[in-house]
């Protein structure tokens, strides 16, 4: 397993330094992703999904931030000991990213065509004319009509679902081994939606490339992903591959937010959202025991005491929930019937 | 882009896109609507036709003494005459052949010195707007500094420590307004800063040089060209001021202030002298105040319908 992983995180934690103490916005999480894979990281607002992508990134502000432990191993690098030259190197080339709104992630005094110039210019030496051929197949791969001269156009000339490819133009510009997709298409139409996430898979068998695509959408995820984890106050709570864990959801989290996707359809009964009870918790004040247990329709005693630890069902299914748990203990009396 | 769902009513119309446009068009359109822009633009445009047409438009030589012709009083006054058409100094030098080689030379001397501020205040107000944090600190206090002299008590500093001369004088008033750009850059850049196209650069591999000047700096150029407008006014005003106090342009050089200053001991005598190297200043600042604002109505989204 570790032989075909293409990025292996193990055991990440991102603090930031604020006045009020130290924020543990990304505390052990451990995720990998294979080669050609697309791993889902679901969760709500707030829970550490965009900063895990920032942390591969190597993008998170040093300070406030800083790498309290853990690894990113990237072919065999750990990203987090690599000289800022070499990570330059990656970033555009090896790992890329598409942003969540591609309103404000384009520069609107450059035309598109020029700035994915700009990435392979960055990264390749490459003549003029190379560079503009470039550009155009990477248009054309992102199936940009008419891309000889839509290249020339500013990002205002483009709709939201043109300007979400261009991002996707850009980041495939130099053909590369992991695309870490932070929401690409919360801020987008749900046709155009559509069509972007139809492309996005198109494009990951087309060009082998990894994606790790972060969402708070279940239905996206379901959509296209293989493997799935969900974030919870910085803390991966449930993972496994998608059919399992939409097919058997273990940690009451992940079962919560199935419950509330909206379905079409059904009678007004029925129609009525069950709802997550409470919000977030504030990571400066993060409960005691089960992150979760405040919210929780399952909560027992032990919840509020001791943090549950990841429990590992097989299959690469993990949860960290004490409801599935019945192991510790199952071991301590194993060990006292041993004994005995 | 195909343009089939358009009626093709007029083919030749058709030579350019207008969407096709670089949004900067539209900002100098707006410019040409807006009348005290125009206006500025016009008077500038004036003095810098009579800077470049100088030895070609001028009736005298300006430096040429004519010791017969001294203090003529302007032509429509009682005693001048037609050659001399707004009269001449106390050497005989013919004013208006001076004026229009001020002209050059107050035109020079504004490209010179904001071109000194807009360079290294552009750099150091970018640089302390990307990275917040001690350099920033650094560089603003010492902005903070230069800005609490007073202006044109700052330059004779410099100027007495360099030696009079314009070129020295030129370098004075251009150290003197870096804190102005940077100032005005660095809120820019760290409004800038803020937007995703920064991340975006940073996740694609540029390194902070590339993003700072590549990226950034082209989104914060309004600002920074009604800067540079307003900032000639002062440039063209700061220099007169040293001229007059003989630490600017030396004799025989037609400068404005320089001119002023020659014409002071004469005003009761001769009004002309002075006062028409005055009225240049006047108009020089006000076309370039005028031009300043216009650009500001036009390029400030904020002020946008």
């Amino acid at each position: 397993m570790k032989n075909s992983a293409l990025l292996s995180i193990r055991n990440l934690k991102t603090y930031f330094q604020v006045r009020g103490g130290v924020l543990k916005a990304v505390d052990d999480v451990s995720l990998t992703i294979d080669q050609g894979e697309t791993l889902g990281l679901v969760g709500e607002s707030g829970c550490g999904k965009s900063v895990t992508a920032s942390s591969i990134m190597g993008l998170i502000p040093m300070p406030p931030g800083f790498m309290a432990g853990g690894e990113i191993v990237f072919e065999g690098e750990d990203l987090l000991k690599a000289r800022e030259s070499r990570m330059r190197q990656i970033r555009g080339s090896k790992i890329s990213m598409i942003f969540q709104e591609p309103m404000t992630s384009l520069n609107p005094v450059f035309t598109v065509g020029d700035q994915v110039a700009e990435v392979i210019a960055l990264h390749e030496k490459l003549s003029r004319k190379e560079i503009r051929e470039r550009v155009i197949e990477s248009f054309r791969l992102v199936r940009i009509p008419a891309p000889e001269s839509r290249i020339s156009d500013y990002p205002h000339q483009m709709s939201g679902g043109m300007r979400q490819r261009v991002m996707i133009a850009m980041a495939l510009a130099c053909h590369p081994k992991l695309m870490i997709a932070d929401e690409p298409t919360t801020a987008l139409d749900v046709t155009i939606q559509a069509q972007i996430l139809e492309l996005m898979d198109n494009l990951k068998s087309e060009t082998g490339a990894s994606i790790l695509f972060i969402t708070h959408d279940l239905g996206v995820i379901a959509e296209m992903a293989q493997k799935v984890a969900v974030m919870y106050a910085g803390k991966v709570m449930e993972a496994a591959d998608a059919e399992t864990l939409f097919s058997e959801p273990r940690h009451p989290y992940t079962l919560g937010l199935m419950r509330s996707i909206p379905v079409v359809g059904l009678d007004k009964k029925q129609r009525r959202l069950i709802t997550i009870p409470g919000s977030v918790p504030s990571l400066f004040s993060l409960p005691q025991g089960c992150l979760f247990h405040e919210r929780c329709a399952e909560g027992r005693k032990e919840c509020g005491l001791v943090e549950p630890p990841m429990i590992d069902l097989g299959k690469g299914h993990i949860v960290r929930c004490h409801k599935v748990n019945p192991k510790p203990q199952q071991e301590s009396w194993n060990h006292g019937s041993r004994e005995s | 882009m195909s343009n089939s769902d358009v009626p093709k009513i007029s083919t030749w119309a058709r030579i350019t896109n207008p969407e096709d446009r670089h949004p900067f068009f539209d900002q100098i359109e707006k410019l040409f609507k807006n009348k005290t822009g125009v206006a500025g633009l016009i008077i500038i445009a004036c003095f810098a036709l009579a800077a470049i047409l100088a030895p070609w438009i001028s009736p005298h030589d300006p430096v040429e003494n004519a010791l017969y012709d001294q203090l003529k009083p302007p032509v429509w006054q009682e005693g001048g005459a037609t050659k001399n058409l707004l009269g001449t100094d106390d050497l005989g030098r013919d004013l208006l052949s001076r004026l229009i080689h001020g002209a050059r030379v107050s035109l020079t001397l504004g490209v010179v010195s904001v071109g000194i501020a807009l360079v290294f205040g552009s750099f150091l107000g970018a640089i302390a707007g990307y990275n917040k944090g001690w350099l920033d600190n650094l560089i603003m206090r010492f902005m903070d500094i230069v800005l609490a002299f007073p202006h044109i008590l700052l330059a004779i500093v410099i100027v007495a420590y360099l030696g009079p001369g314009l070129r020295n004088a030129m370098m004075a008033i251009g150290i003197i307004n870096i804190p102005r750009f940077a100032r005005i850059v660095r809120a820019s850049v760290m409004d800038e800063y803020e937007k995703d196209y920064v991340t975006a650069a940073r996740a694609a591999g540029a390194r902070d040089l590339r993003i700072i000047f590549n990226a950034i700096l082209p989104n914060c150029m309004a600002p920074i060209i009604v800067q540079a407008s307003l900032g000639f006014g002062a440039a063209i005003l700061d220099a007169a001021g040293l001229s007059f106090l003989g630490l600017g342009a030396q004799p025989p050089t037609p400068e404005w202030g320089a001119m002023i200053a020659e014409g002071r001991a004469m005003i009761l005598r001769a009004w002309w002298v002075m006062t028409f190297p005055g009225v240049a200043i006047l108009l020089a600042v006000l076309g370039f105040n005028l031009l300043g604002d216009g650009l500001r109505d036009a390029l400030d989204p904020r002020l946008r319908d």
